[in-house]
């Protein structure tokens, strides 16, 4: 049942548009003078360029426990975990370690690779003949504080 | 060259990124309604537990710890399937979503050299970025490439990518083993007829005749045996073609007979049908509701009632889908039945863009402005953050899904939690329970 096409141009239009949204020119106030600022690029910062490189493998992580306040992440902190990246010396890991998935440092202790904690009571897991396998590295750590 | 990019045992895998420890043990996916099994890992396939097994005859399988099964989880299976589309789309010149967990991408212009290289260094980058296995085929067509992504799967010695040149001896020994039942295109009941021409091998079907193909067959066989001969003649475009028709609907968590209830259910997926029609664009001529009683239950009346309601003119608005339901629920409800399942289609559609208001179509409610901002908010902010109308989230109705593992990737209070030290988690979890009283 198609319906005949009417000649008649429509006094509106059906197709979608995008909702308007006026550019932010700002003005210097209810007498009219134009900002100096508006020929100025506007940008707004948008923390996703700074913190995600590649959204594509980049996921987010809740943190639980005490154990790696030393190295700045705290229960419930958020962390964007990448895990396109190489491991190196240094870097925060996620690591699945004896069945379960911890955050750990990785460094050297003794001279030899290991995965770190920032607690005396959580001594270093050494990575030589573990079956350690890493879920990703952390990039950054959101810490709220009003939530 | 055309490369397939098959994710293997695709739901189980993405439930094993975020639940390492499920790694090389036997894990079932359930249907929704957690029905049937229906995506297996390889351990519970070499159990010879078959695909659609109910999963209330693995209750015992599941209670000694024998195996593990979870509800289907599509919020995570779609993220991580986007995922994996847009890692393809960095790194090929073009990329075609078959289904969920394969992908084709199109690498014209590269060497079998380079094309060898790129799927050796795909597969890694997939298994370290995302966490999934996959297998790639290589080949200069969609049929040869299918088949070149089995042999990758089936054949380990290819190590997960196997290349076919299309006109070279190592083609064509594979092709004398593979079964026509297994080219693409080819199903149970056209191989039992080709059986009978002689045709048992995939490489039997390229050495045929393609007229006489045509002539005893159809156009498409011809085409198919074309495309093992290594000339594309396949195009894909069928996925990203405006759909004729849509249609939602669900079984329910459990039976209902209350109007109200199946109103709801009928409610939802009407919002979910108008936002897939607005999606592409189309406006529907008319809405399509049905329901279903559990026809397997003998012992309770039965009816499945349909109707179809004309809309004044044509309408993607959500509020016009929401009034034709209403009209139909009105015209097929009866009370007394314990209805199963309910569903919205919606039909007779036509291109927004092409439509035209003609003269006799009366002035209709089109406000495409606030629809877009449902839409818009909906996306940025998870299904159902708008709806119309209030629904029960407890209502029987509802999915059961009571294993359902978290929507690790879409939702802020259900990421993964990741311990600083071994037990972290259990002991928070310890805590909170005791600072409930």
């Amino acid at each position: 049942m198609t319906q005949p096409l009417s000649p008649i141009t429509p006094a509106v239009p059906l197709t979608h548009q995008s909702l308007p949204f006026p550019p932010l020119h700002g003005r210097a106030g209810f007498s009219g003078f134009p900002s100096p600022a508006q020929d100025y690029e506007q940008r707004t910062l948008d923390l996703n360029v700074r913190l995600i490189k590649n959204p594509t493998h980049t996921f987010y992580l809740t943190a639980t426990g005490d154990s790696m306040e030393g190295w700045g992440i705290f229960d419930r902190d958020l962390l964007v975990v990448d895990r396109s990246l190489s491991p190196r010396l240094g870097h925060i890991l996620v690591a699945m370690f004896d069945d379960e998935l911890l955050i750990k440092r990785y460094a050297l202790y003794r001279g030899t690779p290991h995965l770190c904690s920032a607690h005396p009571h959580y001594p270093p897991l050494p990575l030589e003949d573990s079956d350690c396998q890493v879920w990703g590295v952390v990039r950054a750590v959101i810490h709220e504080y009003l939530r | 060259m055309i490369g397939l990019v098959d994710a293997n045992n695709f739901y189980v895998s993405c439930e094993r990124v975020f639940q390492p420890h499920l790694e090389g043990k036997a894990v079932g996916v359930m249907s929704n309604n957690d029905g049937c099994v229906i995506a297996r890992s390889a351990e519970m396939k070499a159990m010879d537990i078959p695909m659609g097994t109910p999963a209330f005859k693995l209750e015992g399988l599941r209670q000694r710890g024998e195996i593990h099964l979870l509800s289907s989880n599509y919020e995570l299976y779609g993220d991580m399937s986007a995922r994996l589309a847009q890692l393809l789309r960095d790194a090929c010149p073009d990329i075609a979503p078959y289904s969920i967990d394969e992908m084709f991408v199109y690498l014209e212009g590269m060497s079998e050299h380079q094309c060898q290289a790129l799927g050796d260094r795909l597969r890694r980058d997939i298994q370290r970025c995302l966490g999934l296995p996959v297998c790639i085929g290589l080949a200069p067509t969609h049929t040869l490439a299918k088949l070149a992504n089995h042999a990758a799967k089936k054949q380990p010695h290819y190590q997960g990518v196997c290349l076919l040149a299309g006109n070279d001896a190592s083609t064509t020994a594979l092709l004398k083993q593979t079964p026509v039942s297994e080219v693409w295109g080819v199903g149970r009941r056209l191989a039992e007829r080709l059986a009978i021409n002689g045709i048992h091998s995939a490489l039997d079907l390229r050495e045929c005749d393609k007229k006489q193909l045509r002539k005893r067959f159809s156009v498409v066989l011809a085409r198919t045996a074309l495309e093992l001969r290594g000339t594309s003649c396949l195009t894909m475009n069928a996925v990203d073609q405006p759909r004729q028709r849509i249609m939602t609907s669900r079984s329910f968590g459990q039976p209902t007979g209350v109007k109200t209830q199946v109103h709801e259910a009928l409610r939802r997926h009407a919002q979910r049908s108008a936002t897939k029609l607005r999606e592409q664009h189309s406006l529907a001529r008319s809405v399509m509701l049905f329901l279903k009683t559990n026809r397997h239950r003998r012992d309770q009346p039965q009816y499945f009632p349909h109707t179809l309601v004309a809309l004044p003119t044509p309408s993607d608005d959500t509020r016009v889908v929401l009034d034709a339901v209403r009209q139909g629920l009105e015209q097929i409800y009866r009370p007394g039945y314990r209805f199963m399942k309910a569903g919205v289609m919606l039909l007779d559609l036509v291109d927004a863009q092409q439509h035209q208001l003609s003269l006799l179509d009366a002035p209709a409610r089109h406000h495409p402005r606030l629809m877009a901002t449902v839409d818009a908010i909906n996306q940025r902010m998870g299904q159902d953050t708008i709806r119309f109308g209030m629904t029960d989230d407890e209502a029987p109705w509802q999915l059961r899904c009571a294993h359902r593992s978290k929507r690790y990737t879409t939702r802020w209070d259900e990421l993964l939690e990741v311990g600083t030290h071994p037990g972290a988690i259990a002991d928070a979890r310890a805590r909170r329970q005791q600072s409930q009283p």
